[in-house]
């Protein structure tokens, strides 16, 4: 394995990038809320404490830079959080840019790089400016009416939320409650959320006087602009005790924990007190040495090994229920009854476990979603459009080897969306559109799929300038150009070159077009189409597995050789009669449902060479990979089956052989190769020009 | 063997008396010849399984086979030596090896002999001056009790 402290940085690294990752959310939730009117200072209080934890872990890891970012950061989100700044569009800039900052600061330590970044100096320098322009820190007030005792266990931070709502003319209450040690994180959280509707939960201290040794109870300091009745009406509970206080009298009799100077009383010994305010505890008191989280980082090669053995044990489960078919046929019934008891029991078993290492390897897209949903943010306040970026589905998962690959093809589209697709304010307006356009990105499962839609209510694409500009690029002769339908005209956006912009510019420019995410998209085993209306919008669609690690394919036969085509690039299979083919241009081609279907004979193409003994089929098999708008026929002997498989990257060797994704296991000790659609589509149909004569079957 | 070693015997003959550390070399036979790795590099040695053709493969790639869940490239070691013989032996084995690259390789032999160890006089290196006319793929000549043995750089066969 590898050097221990290869893996404390690659765990430091991680861990780091998840913490960012829910920094990200965090902005963005608080770009939402100040935008709907007031910054929600749960949200600026969670900030704080990700920028925290980061500095925390800089500090262990030696990495000053990101040490030091954070240190300024948590300085800026402590004068936010105390209410010594206001949360300015400007300064949550500043914040989204930090996400960006981390991100490029967290990929050099990756590599080991130190070279200065240019980006976080400006970043410093910002928050330099903001740090001046800051008022100075208003001193703690004791203009209100609380006991001394009560104000020394409050943080500052909870200090200035009780002020706060003070000043507002809140009401505080007191909430008893008794909470179960196993539940109690999920118990507290729910009340808290709860809560919420009626105002905010200051601080909690435990009380301790539980019933139970397994139970602790804690008091709750709410302040609320509703009034008790409503309060007991919504969160009274029978472990739930509220008790309205006295504004002008001391509340420290009644709120206060019953040890005299500790904020935690150890009545309940460490241990059990610890988890209570675990978040405040590593804010204030250093890192706590327990984890908190029931959840383990796994690197996804160890899921991949773990992979392989089901592949293998497959490969076993065939062996017995051979062994099983052959005592039977030896007259040994009752040991083969029992040994293929012993296989369907194995068997299940075993489709569990498979079912189970894919489970983990599972994601939600909502993690793609939610970067996705900053770059948004920051194109559109750079192009100075108001966009709504509307997200159903962000629950679908999908595996995660797939999630780190679609980040990037779909940032493509939805800068190409914002900058060609939604139109300028004024032109909005004048076509009676809302000012602000709107990108849908929607996920959902279908069947073994998941379609991702990008969609703009943009202009739409104008399938003249495409069409002109393909011409322009020689892609296309001006007499085929008049043949094409829209749905061929719209697949030209993913020919090389073909932006419908003439001018490189900052967002969707840069000579990256829609080809590369296709490829892109090819390369996880996915397609994508696009409709369009104009004036209307467009509407990308990617349809993806649900996993690369498990494909599902069909098992076919060519000339006496196995091969597997993936499932998800055959839209279906049909039989061929001697004959049934006709030659258009050259090419072999047969009509299918009114269109014509080019078709490849697998044998020719790869030069198969047929083992004696085994004459040509007189009736031949066609089955239809589509990719994108592209489809070819390609024409073999027979069709084996459907099959999972287990697919392996062939070896270096053979990396130059064109046509085959890779490798798979067939159970009997065998391997099949497995058929690269997408390679064989580009081939055959890049070879137009220089055809071969046609050979019929 | 004279397409790979143009070595003149005498001049192997004249090698020195000191005896230094001794490697181990797995030794086989391709045709009339005999053929050595070095032992520690070789993680297996298979009998050869059903190798599955690669159309458009390299000439001297026979195919892919799984090994318990490896998957193996198997090489024909005869074509990539650029031997005149391409007979298959009935005794044929599979050496298996890990590349510098990581990719698992097979290399098909005619027939697995034995384990020789090699003093330094026993070895008349390439880098040592056993003159220009050697295919990029030998190390050395081994000559143990008066055999001729032609030591191969796994590194770069498997490479290849």
């Amino acid at each position: 394995m590898a050097d221990p402290t290869d893996k404390a940085r690659d765990e430091f690294l991680s861990e780091a990038q998840e913490i960012v990752e829910t920094l990200s959310r965090n902005l963005l939730d608080l770009d939402t809320s100040v935008r709907a009117g007031s910054a929600d200072p749960g949200l600026v209080n969670e900030a704080f404490r990700a920028v925290h934890t980061l500095k925390g872990l800089a500090g262990l890891f030696g990495a000053g830079r990101l040490g030091h970012l954070s240190h300024r950061l948590e300085d800026l989100l402590d004068d936010l959080r105390l209410g010594r700044m206001t949360l300015a569009p400007e300064v949550l800039d500043v914040l989204f840019s930090a996400v960006d900052a981390y991100a490029r600061l967290l990929a050099m330590a990756r590599e080991g790089s130190d070279e200065p970044v240019p980006a976080v100096e400006e970043l410093l320098a910002r928050l330099d400016t903001l740090a001046q322009h800051a008022p100075g820190k208003a001193s703690p007030s004791s203009d209100y009416d609380l006991d001394p005792g009560l104000l020394a266990v409050l943080t500052e931070y909870e200090e200035h939320r009780l002020r706060a709502n003070l000043e507002q003319k809140l009401g505080l209450y007191r909430l008893r409650v008794e909470f179960d040690l196993a539940t109690i994180d999920k118990a507290l959280e729910d009340l808290k959320e709860r809560a919420k509707r009626h105002g905010e939960i200051i601080t909690y201290l435990p009380a301790g006087e539980a019933t139970s040794p397994d139970a602790i109870e804690l008091d709750l300091l709410m302040a609320s602009r509703d009034d008790l009745a409503t309060l007991i009406g919504s969160l009274g509970a029978d472990n739930v005790v509220i008790e309205e206080l006295p504004r002008r009298r001391s509340v420290a009799g009644s709120i206060a924990p019953r040890g005299t100077t500790g904020r935690i009383p150890q009545q309940q010994g460490g241990e059990s007190a610890a988890p209570v305010r675990a978040g405040e505890a590593s804010l204030d008191q250093g890192p706590s040495l327990r984890s908190l989280t029931q959840t383990v980082r796994v690197d996804i090669r160890k899921l991949d090994n773990l992979m392989n053995v089901v592949g293998e044990l497959a490969i076993v489960r065939g062996m017995l229920a051979r062994l099983a078919e052959r005592l039977r046929a030896e007259g040994e019934r009752r040991t083969a009854a029992d040994l293929l008891r012993l296989h369907r029991s194995f068997d299940r078993r075993l489709a569990e476990m498979q079912a189970g290492i894919l489970e983990v390897r599972m994601v939600p897209l909502g993690q793609v979603f939610e970067r996705l949903a900053r770059v948004v943010r920051q194109i559109g306040r750079e192009m100075g459009k108001d966009i709504r970026l509307v997200i159903t589905g962000a629950e679908t998962e999908i595996d995660k080897l797939i999630v780190e690959e679609l980040s990037d093809p779909l940032m493509h589209m939805i800068r190409n969306a914002i900058d060609h697709g939604i139109e300028a304010a004024a032109r909005r307006l004048e076509v009676g559109k809302p000012i602000a356009g709107t990108i849908a990105l929607n996920a959902y499962q279908k069947g073994n799929h998941v379609m991702i839609e990008v969609e703009d209510d943009g202009r739409g694409i104008d399938g003249d300038a495409v069409v002109e500009k393909a011409v322009r690029l020689g892609k296309l002769s001006a007499e085929d150009a008049s043949e094409l339908g829209r749905e061929e005209i719209l697949a030209l956006v993913f020919l090389p070159g073909l932006s419908t912009r003439g001018t490189v510019d900052d967002v969707s420019g840069r000579g990256v077009g829609m080809d590369i995410v296709k490829t892109n998209i090819g390369r996880l085993g996915g397609i994508i189409d696009v409709q369009s209306e104009p004036g209307i919008g467009t509407k990308m669609t990617i349809t993806l597995p649900i996993t690369l690690a498990i494909v599902s394919a069909l098992m076919v036969d060519v000339a006496g050789h196995t091969f597997a085509i993936p499932l998800s690039t055959v839209s279906e299979a049909l039989s061929l009669d001697a004959g049934g083919t006709r030659l258009l241009d050259g090419r072999e081609v047969i009509t299918l449902r009114g269109t014509t279907l080019p078709l490849c004979r697998l044998e020719r193409v790869l030069k198969l060479t047929r083992p004696p003994g085994q004459p040509a089929a007189h009736r031949n098999y066609v089955v239809v990979v589509s990719l994108g708008n592209r489809r070819l026929g390609l024409v073999l002997d027979h069709l084996v089956g459907q099959q999972d498989i287990v697919i392996k990257p062939l070896g270096r060797s053979l990396s130059t052989v064109r046509g085959f994704a890779g490798a798979t296991e067939l159970g009997d000790q065998r391997v099949g190769l497995v058929i690269d659609a997408a390679a064989i589509v580009d081939e055959v149909l890049a070879q137009s020009e220089h055809r071969e004569a046609p050979v019929h079957g | 063997m004279a397409d790979l070693v143009k070595a003149a015997p005498e001049r192997l003959a004249r090698r020195g008396q000191s005896r230094g550390p001794v490697r181990e070399f797995l030794t086989f036979t391709l045709g009339a010849d005999v053929f050595g790795v070095e032992l520690a590099r070789i993680k297996e040695i298979l009998i050869p399984p059903p190798v599955t053709a690669v159309p458009r493969a390299p000439t001297d790639v026979l195919g892919v086979c799984s090994v318990r869940g490896l998957l193996v490239t198997v090489v024909d070691l005869k074509a990539r030596l650029r031997l005149a013989d391409r007979t298959r032996s009935r005794r044929a084995r599979i050496l298996l090896a890990i590349s510098p690259n990581g990719e698992a390789v097979g290399l098909v032999v005619d027939e697995v002999r034995q384990v020789v160890r090699l003093t330094e006089d026993d070895m008349e290196l390439a880098s040592a001056g056993l003159g220009g006319e050697v295919s990029e793929f030998v190390l050395g000549i081994g000559r143990p009790q008066g055999e001729f043995i032609v030591l191969l750089d796994l590194g770069s066969v498997v490479t290849g």
